[in-house]
């Protein structure tokens, strides 16, 4: 049985890793059509052939595409959105005359490459921005911080004026204490935005969810949970286990991958995450571990498959 | 002798474990603490919501750290994770100049309890690296640590972002295990 998994876990990559060349040769002269252009052309659209696309492009001993790749991966750690649908222009040029590709004769490969180089290089322009959110700590003494935090209550709690800026009314929302400033912790404004996010665009659900937290048995800390799920969002995002989601998302939409599309993944999880935890019906928030953990396995194994979308029209089931 | 016995007689004694407990309040750094002596990436803690538990090997003992959330709300059930516990880390944030007392309240209500009675206490005086920060015979005063008299204890300043002193912290709770 071990001989077995190792044959099969480590010696069976390297053979394969020495046998592409030649696999590659064998059904481009079969085929007449490059590697890339078999994906293109044969996988289906979304997670299934950009994941593909993006493989192969990976693995490219060629130098032309290598460099290519190095420029794309350069542009997105600070290129604008307008900067950005424009390297599939590029990449398009680079690989018809690296892979001789005449788009007189492959009218098709174009578009449908150029619209997976837009997938995988949002989604790493994507990383950067929510890398950059997080890493900027919440600053009480920033005015558009406060503004932010002081919107999120007022969204989550219109009726309910706050007393002072400091006060123990945060706890009704689920912050740890009197002052919510040390509670964002390594998710940095990330974690307040997709708070915010959550609440402004989702208002019927982020209000259902909040009286779920705050069920006298059940109930657990709203913003505190919050944060967690955006420490999930990013991990899942930064390990690359989401970008079958984001991918099937950019394809059904036909738009690259946005920050709104990563905080549109955060509110489904924190939606599903309360309906998970209501389910579970926990002793207490001692529980809390044990059922993020398990939600996060269930998360990760939707992921594998290739056709997963996750409906981000959260839909409140009136009882 | 069948061949099973012997093979379990030939590996080497499974090491001592130990379960430590760790306590303080809310963004005292407890998590922070955690991460580091696992080894692993601090810069993405966030609130403890319930527990957090890791194995860590030092000095020939496994120990089993449980790093139990600090919010007011998490803190009557402090007491449920009490028994067997072998030494107890508190952790104090020393630019928390305003909850000095109610940290110190906290952590001699929960010395009364009887399973905690014979169990070494280090207290780590986080965030020494920042620049307001109280020294740990300032913290120790402040909040009257010499009430503790015939408990096996010490004080430590650390910094758990930098990892300043937490292994000297760790080498003293090995020293002091109950034995």
């Amino acid at each position: 049985m071990f001989l077995f998994d190792w044959i099969l876990g480590r010696i069976l990559p390297v053979i394969f890793l020495h046998l592409r060349p030649f696999i590659k040769w064998f059904l481009h002269t079969f085929t007449r059509l490059s590697e890339l252009q078999r994906i293109v052309y044969g996988a289906q659209a979304g997670a299934s052939r950009t994941r593909k696309v993006e493989r192969s492009l990976m693995l490219s001993q060629n130098i032309e595409i290598q460099q290519l790749l190095q420029e794309l991966d350069t542009a997105v750690e600070s290129c604008s959105d307008n900067e950005l649908i424009l390297l599939p222009v590029r990449a398009i040029s680079v690989v018809q005359h690296a892979k001789h590709i005449k788009s007189k004769i492959h009218p098709d490969f174009t578009p449908l490459f150029g619209t997976c180089v837009l997938q995988i290089w949002s989604y790493r322009h994507l990383l950067h921005q929510v890398e950059r959110l997080r890493a900027e700590p919440y600053d009480a003494n920033n005015l558009v911080h406060e503004q932010k935090l002081l919107e999120l209550w007022n969204r989550l709690m219109p009726e309910e004026p706050l007393e002072g800026r400091i006060t123990k009314q945060w706890q009704e929302i689920g912050f740890q204490g009197d002052d919510p400033k040390t509670d964002f912790r390594g998710m940095g404004l990330l974690g307040l935005e997709n708070l915010l996010y959550f609440s402004r665009e989702y208002r019927d659900a982020a209000h259902h969810v909040l009286l779920h937290s705050k069920h006298p048995v059940y109930g657990y800390t709203f913003a505190i949970v919050g944060i967690n799920l955006t420490a999930m969002a990013y991990r899942l995002l930064k390990s690359g286990d989401a970008k079958v989601h984001f991918y099937n998302a950019a394809q059904a939409l036909n738009q690259p991958c946005t920050l709104m599309h990563f905080h549109k993944f955060y509110c489904y999880l924190l939606f599903e995450f309360d309906r998970f935890w209501m389910e579970s019906e926990p002793t207490n928030i001692m529980d809390f571990r044990d059922i993020y953990q398990r939600f996060e396995i269930l998360i990760m194994e939707a992921l594998h498959n290739d056709k997963t979308l996750f409906k981000t029209n959260l839909i409140v089931e009136e009882v | 002798m069948g061949l099973l016995s012997l093979l379990r007689k030939l590996r080497p004694s499974p090491e001592k474990e130990a379960r430590i407990l760790l306590l303080g309040l809310d963004n005292a750094g407890k998590t922070t603490i955690l991460k580091q002596l696992a080894s692993e990436d601090i810069a993405t803690v966030t609130p403890t919501a319930g527990f957090n538990i890791k194995s860590v090997a030092a000095d020939g003992f496994k120990l089993n750290v449980w790093d139990i959330g600090g919010q007011w709300k998490i803190r009557p059930y402090w007491k449920n994770y009490f028994a067997n516990t072998d030494v107890l880390i508190y952790v104090i944030d020393c630019t928390d100049r305003e909850r000095l007392k109610e940290t110190s309240r906290e952590l001699f209500e929960l010395l009364m309890d009887n399973r905690l009675k014979q169990v070494p206490l280090l207290v780590f005086a986080n965030k020494q690296d920042l620049p307001n920060a109280l020294t740990a015979s300032e913290v120790a005063e402040a909040a009257q640590l010499v009430r503790l008299e015939e408990r096996t204890w010490q004080i430590m300043g650390c910094s758990a972002v930098d990892g300043t002193g937490i292994k000297e912290g760790m080498d003293w709770v090995c020293k002091n295990m109950k034995k």
